[in-house]
């Protein structure tokens, strides 16, 4: 898939010109992609009505990506409706629900960021569900392409060794009760099984994250479900807010029923640099991150 | 949308330009700079590269309007060996599985795998049997291959039905972006799978 997207990245990158690098028409074409999201639409939110989410809901992602393996997606809350969960849809990707975070008593809902895999050229959608029940949605056309294909690294067998090792970081000065954003690093090649490792020409085994949860001295800071689109080593940032000094808990599921964990002390020894320990219990092993 | 005639007005024109028009030329058959020479075997290196413009053994088209006529008069059997998304292993229940519909030449059969540069046996024997149904078992009967421009998956096939011993392979080497260049209409098709599901294992 998405074959002849990297095809025509080439050919646009060798024609000077330009004149003759040609899209998949139905990739590029407004009226195909209105009605791939009436589809997704129905499919995903069956019979809800999606309100425009102007002024509640803003998505960042780049026009045109530098690479399509790690997309950079941020989305922000003005506040305005408070704010219960969060769906981000790519919907040219053929898994399009991405992620979607649901926000805990500890979560401070103003801005999310993460990397995505993007398969074509795509609307994004971000849909804000409020805490009253309703959605809002706001979109953005990202023009990058074999994402899903390229590969999630050079060694395969490396990237496995390493799963499970994180690093959180907490951005700018700690003050209790004030919001801060925390930045998560996962280790984890998030194989979603169209990559072919480069060298026995196979395509990997999928195993990919479906679920972090963060939660702050034991309540919640958010659920994420995510899936197959999420760019390999995930790097979400989120906001958060510490009463006091304070454990995070970082919990990663992913679809070959692992379980990893870190620990991490906010503030911990020079904030920017906590001190972790993941574990794999799948196969009971630890390691300090 | 540009028709082939029209493109091969411009790219007439632009050959008199000289070289520098390099990425017309690419999408036509007039200027074939880049081409790949034909690897002795099946091909196993980055699909989407420069190909050959030719096929041992079989025919390449490059002209929408040709395959028309091989379809039409022909009887050829048309097959896309595109690559196809599948539902990852360990996807949670329930959650969404909703490829791009994949918008295809009318009447074409979809195997993805069919063009890798090593199948697995289950890809190759599912490949043969279904052939052998789509043709009725007759090596003589026109068989078309195609996926994308530039995509070395139907050079890849192509060859391996002539393999299979059939004697009127066609390779459309441009795909499906120079049947839509060309106008005509497409088709939302579903992919046929070998048995043990995975065209990669």
């Amino acid at each position: 898939m998405g074959t002849v997207r990297q095809l025509l990245l080439w050919a646009c990158l060798i024609g000077l010109l330009g004149a003759a690098s040609q899209v998949r028409a139905d990739d590029d074409d407004p009226g195909a992609r209105a009605e791939r999201w009436q589809a997704l639409h129905q499919a995903l939110f069956p019979g809800r009505s999606l309100q425009d989410g102007a002024g509640i809901v803003k998505l960042d992602a780049p026009p045109r990506a530098l690479d399509a393996a790690l997309v950079p997606i941020g989305i922000e809350l003005s506040g305005v409706k408070a704010i219960k969960s969060v769906y981000l849809i790519i919907d040219g990707n053929p898994s399009p629900l991405a992620a979607h975070f649901t926000f805990g008593p500890k979560a401070d809902p103003h801005s999310l960021k993460l990397r995505v895999r993007v398969d074509r050229y795509t609307d994004i959608h971000a849909i804000a569900a409020s805490q009253d029940n309703h959605l809002f949605v706001t979109s953005r056309f990202v023009k990058a392409s074999g994402g899903c294909s390229a590969p999630a690294g050079s060694d395969d067998t490396a990237a496995l060794a390493d799963m499970g090792r994180m690093k959180l970081h907490v951005v700018g000065d700690f003050v209790a009760g004030k919001p801060a954003q925390a930045v998560l690093m996962v280790r984890h090649p998030n194989f979603n099984g169209m990559q072919m490792n480069q060298i026995t020409r196979y395509y990997t085994p999928p195993r990919f994250i479906r679920t972090i949860d963060a939660s702050y001295e034991g309540a919640s800071i958010f659920h994420l479900d995510s899936d197959i689109s999420m760019s390999t080593d995930p790097v979400i940032t989120f906001g958060f807010v510490p009463k006091s000094k304070g454990q995070m808990k970082i919990v990663v599921r992913d679809s070959k029923d692992a379980t990893f964990d870190g620990t991490f002390e906010v503030p911990g020894e020079g904030a920017s640099n906590p001190t972790a320990a993941a574990h794999d219990s799948s196969n009971g092993s630890a390691s300090g991150a | 949308m540009l028709t082939e005639q029209r493109l091969r007005v411009i790219a007439t024109g632009l050959l008199l330009l000289g070289p520098l028009t390099s990425p017309l030329l690419a999408d036509t058959p007039a200027g074939q700079r880049g081409a790949a020479p034909e690897p002795s075997g099946f091909w196993t290196g980055p699909v989407n590269s420069a190909v050959p413009n030719t096929l041992t053994g079989g025919k390449v088209i490059l002209k929408a309007r040709e395959l028309v006529g091989l379809m039409r008069q022909g009887g050829a059997v048309v097959v896309d060996v595109s690559n196809a998304p599948r539902r990852p292993d360990g996807l949670a229940p329930g959650a969404p599985w909703l490829p791009v519909p994949h918008r295809a030449i009318p009447g074409s059969i979809w195997i993805p795998g069919a063009g890798l540069g090593e199948v697995p046996v289950s890809v190759d024997d599912f490949f043969r049997q279904r052939l052998s149904a789509a043709t009725g078992g007759h090596l003589a009967r026109p068989v078309v291959v195609y996926c994308h421009r530039h995509c070395w998956l139907s050079w890849n096939a192509a060859k391996r039905a002539i393999s299979y011993g059939y004697r009127n392979v066609y390779w459309f080497r441009d795909g499906v972006e120079r049947w839509k260049a060309a106008g005509y209409p497409t088709e939302v098709i579903e992919p046929q799978f070998a048995p043990e599901g995975r065209a990669d294992r």
